[in-house]
């Protein structure tokens, strides 16, 4: 009755008919956050009741979707990876896809950024993706695309699509568990991960060890006791005398919620223990993450770099970048005054350069994240050798300006045509690479095994006999291996390139950013801004060990970083000879000046 | 706009010196074969002799290379590049600043004495004054201009050196760093002008000789 009010009385406001405002969608103004006491509804839209013989999960799209209109909501940034109309914008963090014992990690996205792969490419379907990765996605996106192979059909009827998530970000209960979620979709509980995330609710089972005719509507008596389908039991009390529930639901997300997905661990001494790092500024200053990521129903979130406003139609995007707080005191933001930095400085690099991401240390540390390593989930690998390997604070070159970065370097096999390199799909390389390199070779920290260049070559052989076309190649270390005249020859290749992303966070407070204390911060000879080291990550036993500096990912020469760098000795010398110069000059010109001055006072006094 | 105004400045000073040269040049015929050598032998900067008169020669042309050095450097990314100086260009530019600070220091006092208005340029306004000029000798041609020009480059100097100098020192934001860099421009600008009329003076001078 509800959803048919809702449908009925707004549709004035609509273009055509996905795009009508429900009765949630209006803003009248008030400030204060209406009391979610609302009816459960089943994926089919059913009323779910205490009473029902069988209890069914909650369907966010139809429970949240008769207020809210979901398919506006599922336009947003967090959902729309799969739709390639929208434009990719700034690079940003993959999906990396990582197994060792095929020695590979390869940055996956459904977005157009340059250097990632498409996880088709690898042989990953939508459903398969969301299996891997749905852990820390907040629903939608490839988990709601109705599979197209043939072998995964029926599985998805058992799994269920993985709907948006509303109360990933929007639930404010303390018991709102995202670790549960995560947890059910490994079990491919796709359909009842929401349910058992909430506070007044717990499923147990598993869908990935039903058959493929199971049906959750009507599920049969299963003879083996190991197996148990997913079930749904609601905590007691929880309906009231009209079998509505209460949601805690807020539109200010809270920050403990963007950090089930947002984590970083930096694998670094001083800050390897969550009480030793300092967390952003902004959140020390009372900020929350969504008063500068900010969006509408359209869940458009503004990301917050630098000319996001030409890509985005998010209005706050222009007024929501750092230069747009920080030279406007919005939100109490401070205006930085940059006593002694030469305007240069603002052209050649982003605020983020300076403020942003841990300092710049001799040896770029590595870097742990909780969607490339399932931080916080029951799966997570707790090694600080894991794979993926990320490095972090990475100063390199983004549209003209250099701007930390996080860096992966990109290891998998392909095949290679007309100088252009496809990943090979993971199921055509896994039995493969396993007559090679032995599970038993695999160290339990999830690090790499170690690898010979025999075994490449070994591998690449055998991958000749199963390409259609093209020559098998493995790219590693930033270098493509091929087999050239029974040798296996390394080479440069683009596809080899580190992927690198640019990071914003945490920001560092004023007196803690590079040039606070003097020019010689990143302007000497052993600053860690220009002569870092950044390990080459490679599964080769003959590529450990090697590094490269900053200032190669910046484009600069390294003739002309060292002697800038060591130009800057002679600073204090310059400040000194140049005064002396212009103090001997200001005593010249008043001496004359001042005779000059009595000449003329003789003149007008008519005196010879 | 400072490449605008920059590219005009140039433009209107050649243009000028291209007319000045045209209207006064002296027909070939009539220049002896010693006024060719002078006007070969280093385009004719002042050469007086004795140690010092040396020291002033060597002094000034060091300057003036180091004059040239700077404008390369300075103008050229600006001008063609429309972006601020960076890479080796700045560094060059940095290395050769404080040497043509210290030489127009040496150059000032050296020169300063005379470069001093004591002679009778305007005897109309030394008729108005009724004022009788300290030196009796007839004033050069150019001479006015060249000492006018001496004195404008000391003046200039100054906002061209401290606005660069002060700017290292952490002790002005972001609005006036933009204010120094400003000021650095057009002091260039004008530094640059000048001292190619002075140089320009000096050699028309010698040839006038």
């Amino acid at each position: 009755m509800a959803t048919l009010c809702c449908l009925t009385v707004w549709p004035c406001f609509a273009d055509d008919t996905n795009e009508v405002r429900l009765l949630g969608d209006i803003d009248d103004g008030s400030l204060a956050i209406p009391v979610h006491i609302i009816l459960l509804y089943d994926e089919e839209g059913g009323k779910i009741s205490p009473e029902d013989e069988l209890t069914l999960p909650f369907s966010t799209k139809q429970t949240c979707g008769a207020c809210h209109n979901y398919e506006i909501i599922k336009k947003g940034w967090h959902f729309n990876a799969i739709d390639p109309n929208v434009s990719a914008g700034r690079k940003a963090q993959p999906w990396i896809f990582v197994d060792a014992q095929t020695v590979t990690q390869i940055p996956l996205s459904y977005r157009k950024f340059e250097g990632v792969y498409h996880p088709g490419k690898l042989g990953i379907s939508p459903w398969k993706f969301t299996e891997l990765f749905g852990r820390q996605m907040p629903g939608g996106g490839p988990g709601e695309l109705d599979t197209d192979d043939y072998d995964e059909i029926m599985r998805q009827s058992v799994s269920g699509k993985l709907e948006i998530n509303c109360l990933s970000c929007h639930n404010a209960d303390h018991g709102q568990d995202q670790t549960e979620y995560a947890s059910q979709v490994a079990l491919q509980n796709f359909r009842w991960a929401a349910t058992a995330a909430c506070e007044f609710a717990s499923v147990k089972g598993s869908a990935k060890d039903m058959s493929e005719t199971w049906d959750y509507m009507m599920p049969d008596v299963l003879d083996d006791p190991d197996k148990v389908p997913p079930t749904v039991k609601f905590n007691k009390n929880v309906f009231d005398n009209k079998n509505k529930v209460l949601f805690d639901i807020v539109r200010k997300v809270p920050v403990k919620r963007c950090y089930f997905c947002h984590s970083n661990k930096i694998l670094a001494e001083k800050t390897s223990e969550k009480w030793m790092a300092d967390e952003d500024v902004h959140l020390s200053a009372g900020l929350s993450c969504v008063d500068c990521h900010r969006n509408g129903l359209d869940h458009n979130i503004v990301r917050g770099y630098e000319n996001e406003a030409k890509k985005s139609s998010n209005p706050l995007a222009k007024t929501s970048t750092c230069e747009s707080c920080h030279t406007t005191g919005r939100l109490g933001a401070p205006v930085p005054e940059h006593l002694g930095i030469p305007v240069v400085h603002f052209t050649k690099l982003t605020c983020t350069a300076c403020h942003s991401g841990p300092a710049p240390v001799e040896k770029a540390p590595g870097l742990k994240t909780s969607r490339a390593h399932a931080l916080g989930t029951h799966s997570v690998n707790k090694s600080d050798e894991a794979l993926p390997h990320i490095t972090t604070t990475v100063l390199a070159e983004q549209d003209g300006k250099i701007a930390p970065h996080n860096l992966i370097w990109p290891a998998f096999w392909g095949s290679m045509k007309e100088e252009q390199v496809a990943p090979i799909a993971i199921n055509i390389v896994k039995p493969l690479t396993a007559k090679v390199i032995s599970k038993k070779s695999l160290p339990p920290s999830g690090d790499w095994p170690e690898v010979t260049s025999e075994q490449i070559k070994k591998i690449l052989t055998l991958l000749t006999s199963e390409l259609e076309e093209g020559v098998p190649v493995y790219i590693c270390g930033g270098k493509l291996y091929q087999i050239d005249k029974d040798k296996l020859k390394a080479e440069e290749h683009e596809a080899a390139k580190p992927y690198l992303w640019p990071i914003a966070h945490n920001v560092r407070s004023a007196a803690q950013s590079l040039g606070a204390k003097s020019c010689g911060d990143c302007h000497s000879t052993d600053s860690a801004f220009f002569f870092g080291s950044v390990a080459v990550d490679s599964p080769l036993v003959a590529d450990k060990g090697v590094v490269k500096q900053m200032f190669e990912f910046q484009g600069l020469d390294q003739f002309y970083t060292k002697a800038f760098a060591w130009s800057f000795m002679f600073r204090p010398w310059f400040k000194i000879v140049t005064l002396c110069s212009c103090s001997i000059i200001s005593v010249v010109l008043l001496l004359y000046g001042l005779k000059a001055l009595a000449c003329i006072t003789k003149i007008l006094a008519g005196k010879d | 706009m400072f490449s605008i105004v920059s590219i005009t400045g140039f433009a209107v000073l050649f243009f000028v010196i291209i007319l000045h040269c045209l209207c006064t040049r002296q027909k070939p015929d009539k220049l002896s074969g010693e006024k060719r050598k002078c006007l070969l032998s280093l385009l004719c900067f002042e050469c007086k002799s004795g140690f010092l008169g040396i020291l002033r020669k060597l002094v000034y042309l060091a300057a003036l290379l180091c004059f040239v050095v700077l404008f390369v450097t300075g103008f050229y990314q600006p001008l063609i590049n429309g972006e601020h100086i960076s890479g080796f260009p700045i560094m060059i530019h940095a290395t050769a600043a404080p040497v043509f600070a210290v030489f127009i220091a040496i150059l000032a006092v050296m020169w300063a004495g005379e470069c001093v208005f004591d002679k009778n340029y305007w005897p109309w306004l030394t008729k108005l004054l009724q004022r009788q000029p300290k030196s009796d000798s007839k004033p050069q041609r150019y001479e006015f201009l060249l000492k006018a020009c001496f004195w404008a480059i000391l003046v200039l100097a100054l906002p061209l050196i401290l606005s660069i100098v002060l700017s290292m020192f952490k002790i002005f934001g972001t609005s006036m760093q933009e204010l120094f860099l400003d000021v650095h421009r057009y002091t260039s600008l004008a530094t640059a002008i000048v001292i190619i009329l002075h140089t320009y003076l000096m050699i028309r001078s010698q040839e006038a000789k």
